[in-house]
């Protein structure tokens, strides 16, 4: 059999295997764009708290995990913990990990779409009869988000593109399924360009649904 | 074990990491500049396929390219050693990232002194390296900090490629000494001040070149 | 019974004195002018007695209630106190109808079709209604003045203050903001405005208050104070203005 024939009918016969891992993948994906959008936002209203100890701690956070690889959170709860006795699984972790990753970056973007924001607004709000809760709730929160939409969606690319390093984990989603593959055949090269035409393809259609989303969201006259 | 030679241990890595660090890096912002220099200068032929370049060089993972890079060439004939491949990797991704950057930086340099330049009877690469060039490097910074510091995120990929760097020090300790959850932890803090200094030096370079009035509001994440 | 009382306010920031004791009536149906240079406190005497700063000493009566203390309730009183800002302050993901309604839902708690209604009366009482559906930068300078202003009449303020009308127009405006203003208070309403436009004082008040140095200098018409005034501050501030 030549090699692209017995590509072809590993590929097939796995297929099953592979289909899941991208279902894995997509999962991932999905659930630590929201958990990190949610928490990015929830770290960006305390970063706006009057409080200094914990704007200290917010701050510390960000710039903690802006400065370190998510690799090494993932080892050190995957590997690291166990040794204390504390057995989490491949996807506990990796959901963990990159909550925590992806909601500083998702606060970097926020704080710094708010630093640019017209705070006489916030003002106007608060002589208008306003609680904080509400003027964050109403004004802030809806401008920033606005203003970031072109962040947040690259991030959520980027989180498509990093699921892939769950499977160092063992977490077995697309690429993890594709190495198995590989392995069967040790046809490396077709493998890995599969994968790679693949979450070319996915990232492409997070692009288009992007720019549908950007498109909607437009409002005259309001850009950073 | 004692404690100092996990330190010792670790201090073998951050050579590996900072040299990994290093190399993708330069070849980020050298491919970089180069690809925004053509862009810029001429060769509309060859626009299409920079764009393309950086369309699908961002659309791949870091882990997907190395693979293809350090253990699918070979079997099309081509070998690469370890660092090589991070390089094709790592550093071209982080390249497509950086000529997006330049790019901007470019765009927003002002019109009008390049005119006044070329109504000064300059070359049109003379404007180049004595208006833009120097006015977009500045312009370029957060955009180049922000492209630093995820190269050194990304570094510790080069483990799977048999690079001995902090990573693989980490998982070689951690397994020996069973303090796993620590020595992580302790790798977590090193990987923060190797950006903190970064960052730091990069700040000091920016001071010295620093001319007052021109600056940009562009958007660093740090 | 006066809307709001001012006695001896005092503000201070640090060390600075802003406010020295000021003395403040603000009857039902006023249109009270605050006149005062660049600097003297006018915006900070505003945002006093909404308690968006707080005052750092005297008394303030609104309504017959003392509103100084710290168990007031601050939200209830600034939802009763209309303010058109200097810039305006549109809310700029808001269109103009939503920056009108937008308080009478969330903190009035009326429908959205009770909004709505309400909304678009007060933007029709001030020409707007046509432009209900654009967004701020779709507007002029005049016409977002306007809407601050049905954005702040739409909750049935006591009181409406107006903090330099003029100060982001064209100074060609300044009569039909004049016109404007001396509308709403033949309809009734009662209005506080600061300012050091001279012609538009003089277009809608004929006594104003002259507030310098922390203090209530004068409260008189404007030709009594244009007029050589024996205080040699009032006259060095018609002699700066005049000259516009
Ligand atoms: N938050 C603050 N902290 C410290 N000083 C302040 C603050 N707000 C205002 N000031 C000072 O108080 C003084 C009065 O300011 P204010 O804005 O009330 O003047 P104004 O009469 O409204 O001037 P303008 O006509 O320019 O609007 C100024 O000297 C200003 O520097
Ligand atoms: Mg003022």
């Amino acid at each position: 059999m030549n090699g692209w024939a017995r590509f072809h009918s590993d590929l097939l016969e796995q297929s099953p295997l592979i289909l899941m891992g991208l279902s894995k993948t997509l999962q991932l994906t999905a659930i630590i764009s929201l958990s990190g959008l949610i928490f990015g936002i929830v770290i960006f209203y305390a970063s706006l708290s009057r409080n200094n100890a914990l704007r200290c701690v917010i701050n510390g956070y960000i710039s903690f995990f802006i400065g370190m690889p998510l690799i090494v959170l993932l080892f050190l709860l995957y590997y690291g913990l166990p040794q204390w006795g504390i057995k989490l699984s491949p996807f506990q972790v990796a959901v963990f990990s990159f909550t925590l990753n992806v909601a500083a970056y998702n606060a970097a973007y926020l704080t710094s779409a708010y630093n640019g924001l017209d705070h006489a607004e916030m003002e106007a709000a608060r002589a208008q009869g306003f609680s904080p809760r509400q003027i964050f709730k109403l004004i802030t929160l809806p401008q920033v988000m606005r203003l970031s939409v072109p962040a947040l969606t690259n991030q959520v690319i980027g989180n498509l593109k990093d699921s892939s390093v769950a499977f160092l984990i063992q977490y077995t989603e697309f690429f993890a399924r594709i190495q198995e593959l590989a392995a069967t055949n040790f046809q490396f090269f077709k493998a890995y360009l599969l994968a790679a035409i693949v979450y070319l393809a996915l990232v492409s259609l997070i692009v288009i649904a992007a720019r549908l989303i950007e498109k909607r969201l437009v409002i005259p006259g309001f850009t950073s | 074990m004692s404690f100092l030679d996990i330190v010792i241990q670790l201090g073998r890595g951050l050579g590996y990491t900072l040299l990994v660090t290093l190399c993708c890096s330069v070849t980020g912002v050298l491919v970089g500049l180069i690809i925004a220099c053509i862009r810029r200068i001429g060769f509309y032929w060859l626009r299409p396929l920079l764009d393309a370049y950086a369309y699908v060089f961002r659309g791949i993972p870091v882990l997907v390219l190395l693979f293809i890079v350090y253990f699918g060439f070979p079997s099309i004939g081509l070998k690469v050693t370890p660092l090589l491949a991070m390089v094709l990797s790592l550093g071209l991704i982080s390249a497509a990232y950086l000529s997006e950057v330049f790019r901007g930086a470019l765009n927003s340099v002002d019109a009008d002194e390049i005119l006044a330049a070329e109504a000064m009877g300059l070359s049109r690469l003379q404007v180049f390296n004595c208006i833009e060039l120097p006015q977009m490097l500045r312009f370029s910074l957060p955009g180049m900090i922000n492209e630093f510091t995820t190269v050194l995120k990304y570094s510790p990929f080069a483990y799977t490629v048999g690079i001995p760097e902090i990573t693989k020090q980490a998982m070689t300790l951690s397994a020996a000494t069973l303090h796993g959850v620590e020595i992580y932890f302790a790798v977590g803090v090193l990987y923060f001040l190797i950006f903190r200094i970064l960052l730091f030096a990069v700040q000091l370079i920016e001071k010295r070149y620093r001319i007052p009035g021109l600056v940009l509001k562009q958007r660093s994440n740090i | 019974m006066p809307v709001i009382e001012v006695r001896d306010l005092v503000k201070k920031f640090g060390e600075q004195i802003i406010l020295n004791g000021v003395n403040l009536d603000i009857y039902e149906g006023d249109l009270k002018v605050v006149m005062g240079s660049s600097g003297s406190g006018k915006s900070t005497l505003l945002r006093c007695l909404n308690r968006l700063e707080e005052p750092s000493g005297g008394r303030i009566v609104f309504r017959g209630e003392n509103i100084m203390g710290a168990d007031v309730d601050v939200r209830a009183l600034r939802q009763s106190i209309g303010f058109v800002f200097q810039q305006f302050a549109l809310y700029r993901h808001l269109s103009v109808l939503e920056n009108v309604t937008l308080a009478l839902r969330k903190l009035k708690k009326l429908s959205a079709a009770e909004a709505k209604h309400k909304a678009l009366a007060e933007l029709e009482r001030l020409n707007m209604a046509s432009h209900a559906g654009k967004y701020p930068s779709q507007l002029s300078g005049g016409q977002k003045q306007r809407v601050a202003i049905a954005r702040a009449l739409a909750m049935d303020p006591a009181v409406v203050f107006f903090d330099e009308p003029t100060s982001a127009l064209d100074p060609l405006m300044t009569r039909e903001v004049a016109d404007m203003m001396n509308r709403l208070h033949d309809e009734g309403v009662t209005m506080l405005c600061v300012t050091h436009d001279l012609k538009l004082a003089g277009q809608i008040s004929d006594k104003v208050v002259f507030l310098d140095k922390g203090i209530v200098r004068a409260e008189a018409s404007i030709a009594t104070l244009s007029q050589n005034h024996d205080d040699e501050r009032i006259r060095a501030f018609f002699a700066r203005e005049a000259d516009y």
